[in-house]
């Protein structure tokens, strides 16, 4: 008996020894997560440096729950975003992290959103013209990309004129910290180097209507943030907040392009818009996992871990367990309950959601309203990423 | 006669101001509080309500039995 259990698992960690959960390895990731939740919902894997990792959607919230076992240090980001030092604020724990998110909570409310919304549908509906006058159109360069690079460089106060710069920037970091490291690090030197010249621009300059403004102004425990803080800051918002919206919108569309039934119905009833978004969130998130380190030995579903390891909360996995999620791997537009994790919980909340929901349902409801139709053109371009999209437009069937 | 409540848990996510609105506002830094004079769940508001709930990420919306035990 005791044999059997041991040979069972030298051969759940023989398989779970090589798992990652990043770019090419996101292909058959759904199979995995589904073999995962049958058979090692809390495992390890050798890869990134060695990681335990979390699939369960109960663990994953409870880990969020308790900073003062799972910290945040030195990095969420594993590997991190070419940058040696902790990110404000999603690097910090508490007590000095709650000061430097308030900063920004006030600009993220609903409310303050739903302002921007007017703005971002003339953008969205304006950009999706574009595909469809082209007949056909990598819509990810044209459309995903694009939006809410415009929207949300307008938010912060990044000048129009430095956004063709941004493209390469985002790419070499987030996506080559993996396979070519140096090329990412020369790019974060590059955009925190930006940063330090557009901070130093902007402190001289009247404040305006924007999140860098409202850093400039802000204060924690009764002073200014350093020009290191500042940069941080907004190195932070840069890659946290355009990349991640890209991704939603592009597998929405992506997903409405292979499935005719699904974009008809959508058509047919837009109101159903805003939960085929939280499903699009649930099932493909942006972020599929999310880093901190065991401060202090605990247990998780029986499994020891120990102070100093590194622990992955799967968001992706727990979006799709079964124990959670009715039909977890179906995307259903009349889910009535979908407490998923696409933008983490607890007080790392993603302080952007309220934007990054905002931005995916809007791209949706005017993609839709301005094209007649389409279908994806070719089912392996893979459903992660930013990579292109090809999409046809044509007549309704 | 059900009463509904925003516990501390709440992060700010505001499902339940999407899927609410009638019951559910926020104050200044986006946290989720009930309406004043909306804590009594009504029968129109009860199916929002309870949408809210089952979608709270947090599970930071309680309610209570009118004597004052937690409903499922």
């Amino acid at each position: 008996m005791t044999d059997v259990r041991n040979e069972d698992d030298a051969a759940i960690g023989e398989r779970t020894r090589t798992f990652d959960y990043h770019d090419h390895r996101l292909d058959g990731i759904f199979d995995e997560y589904r073999w995962l939740h049958e058979r090692c919902p809390v495992g390890r894997s050798e890869e990134l440096g060695g990681f335990a990792f979390l699939a369960k959607l109960d663990d994953i919230f409870a880990a969020e729950q308790d900073p003062e076992t799972f910290s945040v240090a030195p990095s969420m980001l594993l590997p991190p975003f070419a940058t040696d030092d902790p990110l404000i604020p999603i690097d910090i724990d508490p007590p000095a992290h709650g000061p430097y998110r308030k900063i920004l909570l006030p600009a993220f409310t609903p409310r303050r959103i739903a302002d921007l919304t007017p703005g971002m549908r003339d953008t969205a509906r304006e950009l999706a013209q574009a595909c469809v006058d082209a007949g056909t159109a990598d819509v990810a360069a044209t459309f995903c990309l694009p939006f809410p690079l415009i929207v949300f460089s307008r938010l912060c106060g990044f000048p129009e004129e430095d956004w063709p710069r941004f493209g390469r920037w985002l790419h070499d970091i987030i996506y080559e910290r993996l396979t070519d490291p140096p090329r990412a690090r020369a790019s974060g030197d590059e955009l925190r180097a930006y940063f330090d010249e557009l901070l130093r621009r902007k402190a001289q300059e009247p404040r305006r209507e924007d999140l860098i403004s409202v850093l400039l102004d802000a204060e924690v425990e009764g002073r200014g943030l350093t020009h290191a803080e500042l940069i941080s800051y907004c190195y932070l918002l840069f890659l946290a907040g355009l990349d991640t919206a890209a991704w939603s919108i592009r597998s929405g569309l992506r997903y409405l392009g292979l499935h005719p039934e699904a974009q008809a119905q959508l058509r047919d009833d837009p109101s159903l818009i805003p939960a085929a978004a939280e499903e699009v969130l649930r099932t493909m998130s942006p972020v599929q996992g999310m880093a901190r380190t065991c401060v202090r030995d605990t247990v998780v579903r029986g499994q020891e871990i120990r102070a100093g390891e590194r622990v992955v909360l799967l968001f992706g996995a727990g979006n799709r367990d079964p124990e959670a999620f009715e039909d977890p791997d179906e995307i259903r537009f009349d889910r009535e309950k979908n407490r998923h994790l696409a933008f983490g919980g607890g007080i790392h909340r993603c302080l952007g959601s309220n934007l990054g929901r905002r931005e995916l349902v809007v791209a949706l409801e005017e993609f839709l309203a301005t094209t007649p139709w389409f279908r994806c053109t070719d089912p392996e371009q893979p459903w992660f990423g930013v990579g292109p999209l090809t999409l046809e437009f044509t007549e309704r069937p | 006669m059900t009463r509904v409540r925003v516990t501390g848990m709440c992060q700010g996510h505001a499902r339940c101001i999407a899927l609410a609105p009638d019951t559910f506002d926020f104050d200044d830094e986006g946290y989720a509080v009930v309406r004043p004079g909306c804590e009594v769940v009504t029968e129109e508001r009860a199916a929002a309500v309870q949408r809210a709930v089952l979608n709270c990420p947090e599970a930071a919306i309680v309610l209570d039995a009118e004597g004052g035990d937690p409903v499922d």
